[in-house]
C-alpha cells in the first residue's frame, strides 16, 4: 500500500532543517520530496502532485508567499508554512495568501505532525460530498435540520452566530483570520471591521463555553484570528 | 551699588591679582563640570567683566586706564573658553562611561543566561553521541535538551521583544476588543505555566470593548500570569480581575505568594531583576516587557503588596473613544437558520 502514504513536498533551503523534517516525517510514514527554491518548489508541485506542501518563507530566490499565491492559481493542495518570522502580521499575510496553517520556528515534532494531520484531513473533507452534520467535541451542528446542540441540549443561535459557528466548525483545528471570517460571514465589504467578529465571538462563547473568560472550544489566536479546538482535551505540545 | 563697592574693596584688600585669576578659572571650571559648556562660556565672560569692574583702575567703571589690560582680558577669556570646553569633554566621557558600564552589565547578564541552557544542551547532546548510556539516563538527557531548548527560545523571544520595545518606535496597533477576550486568550496561553495553581477570574458578564493592541496587551497579561506562577507555591490562588473603568481598562493579577519585600515594588520592573525567592528560571525580563507595553499605550503598571499577603500587579490602560457600533441583526434569533 505504498501509494497510500501521503506525499509531502518540503520546500526549505536550510539543509539541517530538511534533514530533521525528512527524518521525522519519514518516521511517521510520510513520503518526502524536497525542494529548496521557489522555482523548484513550483516545478515539483506541478510534477509530483504532493498531498501537502510544507513551506519555509525565506527562500534564496524569493519569498515563500509568492509560491503560495502562484500555487493557488491552479492548485488547492494544503500548504503549511513554517517560518522563523514569528510576528502576527506575517502569520496573517501567509494565511490570507492562501496557506492553510502557519507554524512558527522553532517547533516540536508533535506540534508539526498534528498540524499536518489537520491540513490533510481538511483537504480530504473538501473533496468528499458536503456532510450535513459537523461536530467538534461536545458541539454538534446539523446543517440540514438547522439545529445546534451542546452536550445534546439545543442552543439557540442568531443567523450571524449560526453562519460564524458553522464556518469555524467546518475548519476545526485550523486558524481562520479576521479577514477570512469577515468575508465569509459579513461579505467582502466588511473585511476591516474586525470588532464585528470579536463581538459575535464573545456572544458565541457566552452560549457555548462554561466559563467564557477561559474558553476551551472557541480559541483566540491573538492578532491573527480564531480556531476551534479539536477534540476535547488540551492541545498536545 | 554700595554693597558691590564694599565687596570690591574688601576683596581688593584680601586678594592679590593672581588669586583673583585663580578664582576665575575655578569658577569657570565648576560651571562647566556641573552645567555644561554654554553656562561656562557665559560665566567666563561675566568673570572678565567683573574683573574689569572691581579690580582694574579706575575701579567701578568698565573703563580701562591701560591698553595692556585689554590683552589680559583676552587671555582670561581665552583660558575660560579652553577650560570650559575641556571640562565639558570630560563630562561627556563620564556619561558615556556610565552608559558603557550599564551595557556591560546587561551584556554579561544576557551572555550568562544564553550560555547556561546552551551548556546543558551541548553537554547532554554530546553525551548521547559519545557515550553508551542506559535507557533511563538517555530519557533524562533527552528531556533536559528539550526543556533547555524551550527555555532558550523563551529567552531569545524576550530579548527580541525587549530590544524592539526599548528601541522606541513601536506603535500599538489598536483594535476594539472585548475585555473578556483579552483575559481569555492570555489565560489559555498560560495554561501550562498555571497548571498547578488555582486560577480565579472576576470579569463582569458584559465587560465591554477597549481599544488596545490585542497582541501586546495579551503578552503583557501572559507575562504577569507567568510571573505569578513562577514566584508562588503550587496550589495557591492566582486571581485575575478585569473591567472597564471610565476612560479605559483596569486589570489586576494578584497572588498569594511571598509578596514583595518593602522597597522592591519598583525594582521588580528593572531588566534582569530576579525576585529573591524565584523557583523557576526566568531571565528577569517579563515584568520589564510588561511595563514597557503598558507605557507605549500611555498606561501604567504598578506592583503593590496585597492586603492579607501576596503581590498585586495593577494595570491601567487608557481607551478614550466610544465603542464602535456593530450592526444589529434583523430578528431575535431562533435555532433554525440556513
Amino acid at each position: 500500500m505504498d501509494d497510500a502514504r501521503p506525499l509531502v513536498l518540503v520546500v526549505e533551503d536550510e539543509p539541517r532543517m530538511r534533514r530533521f523534517l525528512r527524518a521525522s516525517l519519514g518516521a511517521e510514514g510520510y513520503r518526502v520530496r524536497e525542494a529548496w527554491t521557489v522555482a523548484d518548489g513550483l516545478r515539483e508541485a506541478a510534477a509530483e502532485h504532493p498531498d501537502l506542501v510544507l513551506l519555509d518563507l525565506g527562500l534564496p530566490d524569493g519569498d515563500g508567499l509568492d509560491l503560495v499565491r502562484r500555487l493557488r492559481e491552479w492548485s488547492a493542495v494544503p500548504v503549511v508554512v513554517v517560518s522563523a518570522r514569528g510576528r502576527e502580521e506575517e502569520k496573517v499575510a501567509a494565511l490570507d495568501a492562501g496557506a492553510d496553517d502557519y507554524l512558527p520556528k522553532p517547533f516540536g515534532t508533535k506540534e508539526l505532525l498534528a498540524r499536518l494531520r489537520v491540513a490533510l484531513r481538511h483537504a480530504r473533507a473538501a473533496l468528499a460530498p458536503e456532510g450535513t452534520v459537523i461536530e467538534a467535541g461536545p458541539l454538534r451542528m446539523d446543517l440540514e435540520r438547522h439545529e445546534t446542540t451542546l452536550h445534546g441540549r439545543t442552543v439557540r443561535l442568531t443567523p450571524i452566530e449560526w453562519r460564524l459557528l458553522a464556518l469555524l466548525l467546518r475548519n476545526a483545528g485550523k486558524v481562520l483570520t479576521h479577514a477570512q471570517i469577515l468575508r465569509e460571514v459579513w461579505g467582502p465589504n466588511a473585511t476591516t471591521q474586525s470588532h464585528y467578529v470579536r463581538v459575535y465571538m464573545a456572544e458565541l462563547r457566552k452560549k457555548l463555553e462554561p466559563d467564557p473568560s477561559r474558553p476551551r472550544l472557541l480559541l483566540t489566536e491573538p492578532g491573527v484570528g480564531y480556531r476551534v479546538a479539536e477534540g476535547t482535551g488540551p492541545d498536545p505540545r | 551699588m554700595l554693597g558691590t563697592t564694599a565687596v570690591g574693596a574688601a576683596s581688593r584688600a584680601v586678594l592679590d591679582v593672581p588669586d583673583v585669576e585663580m578664582l576665575y578659572v575655578v569658577a569657570v571650571l565648576v560651571t562647566a563640570v556641573f552645567l555644561g559648556r554654554g553656562p561656562a562660556v557665559v560665566s567666563a565672560a561675566a568673570g572678565v567683566v567683573g574683573y574689569d569692574w572691581f579690580f582694574v583702575p579706575p575701579v567701578h567703571t568698565l573703563d580701562v586706564s591701560d591698553t595692556r589690560y585689554l590683552f589680559t582680558f583676552a587671555m582670561m577669556f581665552g583660558i575660560g573658553l579652553l577650560v570650559s570646553s575641556l571640562a565639558d569633554r570630560a563630562r561627556d566621557a563620564a556619561v558615556r562611561a556610565e552608559a558603557e558600564a550599564l551595557r556591560g552589565t546587561l551584556l554579561s547578564s544576557v551572555s550568562h543566561d544564553l550560555r547556561t541552557p546552551l551548556a546543558t544542551i551541548t553537554g547532554a547532546a554530546t553525551a548521547l553521541r559519545d557515550q553508551a548510556v542506559d535507557p533511563e539516563t538517555r530519557d533524562e538527557l533527552v528531556r533536559s535538551i528539550c526543556d533547555e531548548a524551550e527555555r532558550l527560545e523563551r529567552l531569545v523571544a524576550n530579548l527580541l521583544d525587549m530590544t524592539r520595545l526599548s528601541a522606541g518606535g513601536v506603535e500599538p496597533r489598536r483594535a476594539w476588543i472585548p475585555v473578556d477576550e483579552l483575559v481569555g486568550a492570555a489565560l489559555s496561553r498560560s495554561e501550562a505555566a498555571l497548571a498547578r495553581h488555582r486560577v480565579t477570574t472576576e470579569v463582569a458578564p458584559d465587560p465591554g470593548l477597549v481599544e488596545v493592541d490585542p497582541v501586546l496587551v495579551g503578552q503583557l497579561l501572559q507575562n504577569l500570569l507567568e510571573n505569578a506562577a513562577r514566584h508562588t507555591p503550587p496550589g495557591t490562588e492566582v486571581r485575575v480581575r478585569a473591567g472597564r473603568v471610565p476612560g479605559g481598562l483596569e486589570l489586576e493579577v494578584a497572588d498569594r505568594g511571598p509578596g514583595l519585600p518593602p522597597g522592591e515594588e519598583e525594582r521588580v520592573f528593572e531588566r534582569f531583576h530576579r525576585g529573591g525567592r524565584a523557583t523557576g528560571q526566568g531571565a528577569g525580563l517579563g515584568l520589564a516587557i510588561a511595563r514597557a507595553i503598558a507605557e507605549i499605550h500611555g498606561g501604567s503598571l504598578l506592583a503593590t503588596a496585597r492586603p492579607g499577603g501576596g503581590a498585586s500587579f495593577r494595570l491601567r490602560l487608557p481607551s478614550a473613544g466610544a465603542s464602535p457600533r456593530v450592526p444589529a441583526e434583523g430578528d431575535g434569533g431562533t435555532g433554525a437558520h440556513g
